[in-house]
């Protein structure tokens, strides 16, 4: 068999996207025909695109060029050009585009009739080939064309179904911060020309003096931190994921904000190259907050996407921890310990994008058969859509990172880099570490008590609504696609060695050393690298354990107890023999003690009328519960007064509407201009 | 003595003891309110008959309801095998370390939170919601605790760390591994479900946690729960009395005399351990709920300056 060259798998994959777009719109008429060709077009690009990531990360050295266009300016070529880096991110982003595009078979039926298929469809292709570009793209002014046509694709499938104000609010909140990365980014880009004369994302970043790097190192963190969603720069996802349709919202958590770690890889790693220690420990705390506080927004909400928008939060700041230990150590040289971390990061990158894809997609299937998102209205799902509620399941153990799930294995990864990061007479870095390690726990621990609440509140007990009780299984290919993602959480978490030895070239390109060098064992039974601490664990050989044990547990139990036998009856409701599914803890209820506990941090506030004419006999009542957004109002809501109270100012102190003073300021701008042509 | 066979051992020694430690803390407690108390034995003759029984299930709950005894029971089993009683025979012969044993007791925890919802009580949603809090808010200190004497062992390892300390001269004479054993012995309290956090021995809303989350629980389900929080129980004691009061220097036989005597001062740790938990239990009373996070924080405190102390201030 002959296996075709990296570089055309990605031409046909790139031409495969471009004809699903096509598809969308000629078959726009036919609904159901449109939906399935041109999402089964997308599905053969990725498996295209996979493949082509794949044969790169495993044995690829040299950098493939897919396409080259020169354009009339000679600084400005779109090239698109295929190294390890975005062989990685093009592999996350082709196993989520496949798993939802079959998905999407199944979801986007619900727009029959309501809403023009065709336009859904084709944004939806143009949004991928838009992340693809981003990923390729090898010149600056090219990646920030593709970034900003990645920004409006995903602002218009974020407001797909707008006829709610809040979905408006929720697209223009997203479109602002957006822009005000996208922003940074041009500045960043500007400077980068200043000293290099040159946009060329692989070309030598030395003329950049140390000063410069700083600023630009500034200026793409906060460029990219907007779109990774780090806090406090995070306010737009928890709007901007659940307004989104199911598969979007998919899409968006589970690649688009990573594409963002690509950009601080590419920019910050690979171009600038890390000199500083403060840039690592920026990265770090900033991971820390992030973990720690989305994780605890994540907890108290009843909303299951906005539930998952901050838990995508939760992982970016753990992605964060790891670049920030590998950042650390690669300013200190050393490489060893960088390369591990690096390795943690990457590895929870790609997990984040296949338990957060499977959850959203479960949320919109959850969404499709019930109309509700609410929590509180669900309850005893499990019965109702058994084949979700086993993939939802299996997806929230992956992302409290319990043992064996991959969620464990980059979670144990990211804390030894931290354990090797901390040794004797060094300050600031031990303790920052060493908080690292509470920051971790504690948002492990909340994150495993947020889907705790999420599976428990909606799959178990009984139906709290109408919605609740006559819901149906979602069609096949819905599950199938929410499965596909899910099924390899499990396998990457038994056999972690297939990850590492998948990108062991890659983090040995960036790192200078392997993270995987140390491995040991035959294969799919091995021990994490053994290279940078010495530590190793075996999911395999627990689970094997762990499997011999329930055996031995089923034996005795069958020797001393005899037979099983059951009697079904209903839950002790006190002799009161009226229980019912209002009786049940609310999913507020849940969060309830930890929202008392964190008062400080989430200004809860309630609110209790009473109805009818009596103090002491109420005929009604009606209880609200709400918590403060604090970086809403106490960081944003401040700068957004200044801004519009500036402009409200400035309305009447510059643009008056007076011709002659127009005049005068066009003269005053001619004389500075030409004063400062003659002085320059 | 090969792996094997200590893994063998070693399950049936942690199987064994567990429900000792619960006799020995109902037995001082009987002491010390004047009573003869139940016999030492009591929780084994109660799992047997438990085990015999029929078991009721409820009505409205699903698949996980069955399925947790089973996952919490397997996965407390496992954390059991990670911690070696001794350190004088091969260490049980798959490799687990301190992340992987506060991970694998997650999983148990998690159905365990589940099962609480999944009959649609209230009592179960009540007992989930707590549990979660004070999980979330012990989470740090045991991880920081558990790291600080990895990192002064230099490994995360289980076993590697109370090889570590043997070598050391008396470490609870050193101010980091005072500072561990206080925060250890907050975490065994709140973590096994203990007075002053929860009360093992009421049935009454206010006060259950554990309970509450087990109260549907009947049968062999019930038994395979119950052994299954106290032996998680007797893994955090083995932690605690493995790393703190490292004993196997003293042991001067060779072979299988050694492991024999090992075992034996073992048993006497972890008995010591429990009277030590019994006589905290019965000095004090339980907390208010939201007084438990002060008994987290001052736990994470401890365990924070004990690692400032070795890490940062000393050298």
């Amino acid at each position: 068999m002959v296996i075709p060259a990296v570089g055309t798998l990605l031409r046909v994959s790139i031409i495969l996207f471009v004809s699903a777009a096509a598809a969308a719109l000629f078959f726009s008429h036919w609904q159901k025909l449109c939906n399935t060709a041109s999402n089964i077009i997308c599905m053969a690009a990725s498996v295209s695109g996979i493949s082509a990531a794949v044969l790169h990360l495993l044995d690829g050295g040299e950098r493939v060029v897919i396409a080259s266009v020169d354009t009339t300016v000679p600084i400005i070529s779109f090239d698109l050009i295929f190294d390890r880096l975005s062989a990685f991110f093009i592999l996350g982003l082709c196993i989520l585009v496949f798993c939802v595009s079959i998905y999407s078979i199944g979801y986007v039926s619900h727009f029959y009739g309501k809403r023009s298929v065709g336009l859904f469809q084709f944004l939806y292709s143009t949004f991928i080939l838009s992340m693809f570009f981003v990923l390729t793209s090898s010149n600056a002014v090219f990646f920030y064309i593709a970034w900003e046509v990645m920004a409006l694709l995903s602002y218009f499938l974020v407001v797909f179904e707008s006829e709610h104000a809040e979905k408006q609010k929720a697209g223009m909140i997203y479109i602002i911060m957006t822009h005000i990365g996208t922003a940074f980014l041009m500045i960043a880009f500007m400077m980068m020309y200043a000293y290099t004369k040159s946009f060329d994302l692989f070309g030598d970043s030395s003329a950049i003096p140390q000063q410069a790097r700083n600023v630009m190192f500034i200026l793409f963190l906060i460029g990219f931190g907007v779109k990774a969603g780090v806090i406090p720069l995070h306010i737009w996802l928890p709007y901007a994921h659940p307004a989104a349709p199911g598969n979007v919202s998919a899409l968006m958590s589970g690649i688009m904000i990573k594409t963002a770690v690509y950009g601080i890889l590419r920019f910050v790693l690979v171009y600038l190259g890390v000199e500083n220690t403060w840039w690592g420990m920026t990265l770090l705390i900033l991971g820390m907050v992030s973990a720690v506080l989305g994780v605890a927004y994540a907890f108290v909400e009843v909303n299951i996407k906005k539930l998952l928008a901050y838990s995508s939060i939760e992982n970016i700041g753990i992605i964060f921890i790891g670049l920030g230990i590998a950042f650390i150590a690669f300013a200190k040289g050393n490489q060893t310990l960088g390369a591990l971390a690096l390795c943690a990061s990457l590895f929870h990158t790609l997990n984040h994008t296949l338990f957060k894809g499977g959850l959203f997609l479960g949320a919109g299937s959850i969404q499709h058969s019930t109309h509700t998102l609410d929590m509180e209205q669900l309850g005893g799902l499990i019965k109702k859509m058994p084949v979700t509620a086993v993939f939802m399941l299996g997806g929230s153990l992956a992302i409290s990172s319990v043992v064996p799930f991959n969620g464990f294995a980059s979670e144990w990864l990211t804390l030894q880099s931290v354990f090797g990061t901390i040794g004797k007479g060094q300050a600031v870095l031990n303790i920052a570490a060493i908080v690292a390690v509470a920051a971790l726990a504690i948002a492990g621990a909340l994150a495993a008590a947020s889907f705790v609440k999420l599976f428990g509140i909606s799959f178990l007990g009984l139906g709290r609504s109408e919605h609740a009780i006559h819901a149906k299984e979602v069609s096949p290919v819905m599950y199938t696609g929410m499965g596909l993602l899910i099924v390899p959480c499990l396998v990457l978490g038994i056999f972690p060695s297939l990850f590492l030895k998948l990108t062991d070239g890659l983090v040995t390109e960036l790192a200078g050393k392997s993270a995987a060098g140390g491995l040991e064992g035959p294969f799919m039974l091995v021990n994490y690298p053994a290279a940078a601490t010495g530590n190793s664990v075996s999911p395999l050989q627990i689970l094997a354990a762990l499997a011999v044990l329930l055996l031995l547990t089923l034996i005795v139990l069958r020797l001393v107890g005899g037979r099983y036998l059951e009697r079904k009856y209903g839950t002790w409701d006190c002799g009161f023999e009226a229980l019912n599914s209002r009786m049940q803890y609310t999913a507020t209820g849940f969060s309830k003690p930890i929202q008392i506990v964190f008062r400080m941090l989430f200004r809860p506030s309630r609110e209790l009328k009473l109805g009818g004419n009596y103090q002491y006999h109420p005929e009604s009542m009606e209880y609200t519960t709400s918590t403060e957004p604090i970086f809403e109002k106490y960081v944003y809501a401040p700068v957004v007064k200044m801004i519009t109270d500036l402009s409200r100012r400035m309305k009447f102190a510059v643009q008056t509407g007076s011709v002659h003073r127009y005049l005068i300021y066009i003269f005053v701008a001619v004389l500075a201009l030409m004063l400062y042509n003659r002085i320059a | 003595m090969n792996s094997l066979t200590y893994s063998i051992l070693q399950l049936l020694i942690i199987i064994l003891v567990a429900p000792l430690v619960n006799g020995v803390i109902k037995k001082v407690k009987a002491f010390t309110q004047k009573r003869k108390g139940a016999p030492l034995l009591q929780m084994y003759f109660d799992l047997f008959k438990l085990m015999r029984k029929n078991t009721v299930v409820s009505e409205t709950s699903s698949w996980i309801f069955k399925a947790t005894p089973y996952v919490v029971f397997t996965t407390a089993l496992g954390a059991g095998l990670m911690v070696p009683a001794t350190t004088l025979a091969a260490p049980a012969g798959f490799a687990g370390d301190i992340i992987m044993l506060v991970y694998l007791l997650a999983l148990g925890r998690f159905f365990m939170m589940l099962a609480g919802l999944d009959t649609g009580s209230t009592f179960g949603g009540m007992g989930s919601s707590r549990e979660a809090m004070i999980s979330s808010l012990m989470e740090p200190s045991i991880m920081i605790t558990l790291f600080t004497t990895g990192l002064i062992a230099g490994t995360t390892s289980v076993g590697g760390i109370m090889a570590a300390v043997k070598g050391m001269p008396a470490p609870l004479t050193q101010p980091v591994f005072i500072m561990v054993f206080l925060a250890m012995l907050i975490i065994i309290i709140a973590e096994t479900s203990r007075i002053p956090v929860d009360d093992p021995s009421t049935h009454l809303e206010l006060t259950m946690v554990h309970e509450a989350m087990i109260l549907e629980y009947s049968g062999r389900h019930l038994a395979m729960m119950e052994l299954g929080a106290s032996i998680k129980q007797l893994v955090f004691i083995t932690l605690l009395v493995n790393i703190c009061l490292p004993l196997d220097q003293l042991v001067t036989l060779a072979g299988i005399g050694a492991v024999a005597v090992s075992l034996l001062l073992y048993v006497a740790k972890v008995i010591m351990a429990a009277v030590i938990i019994a006589i905290i239990e019965v000095n004090t009373v339980k907390f208010r709920f939201f007084s438990v996070p002060n008994l987290a924080a001052l736990s994470f405190i401890l365990a924070f300056i004990g690692f400032l102390e070795y890490f940062v201030l000393w050298r």
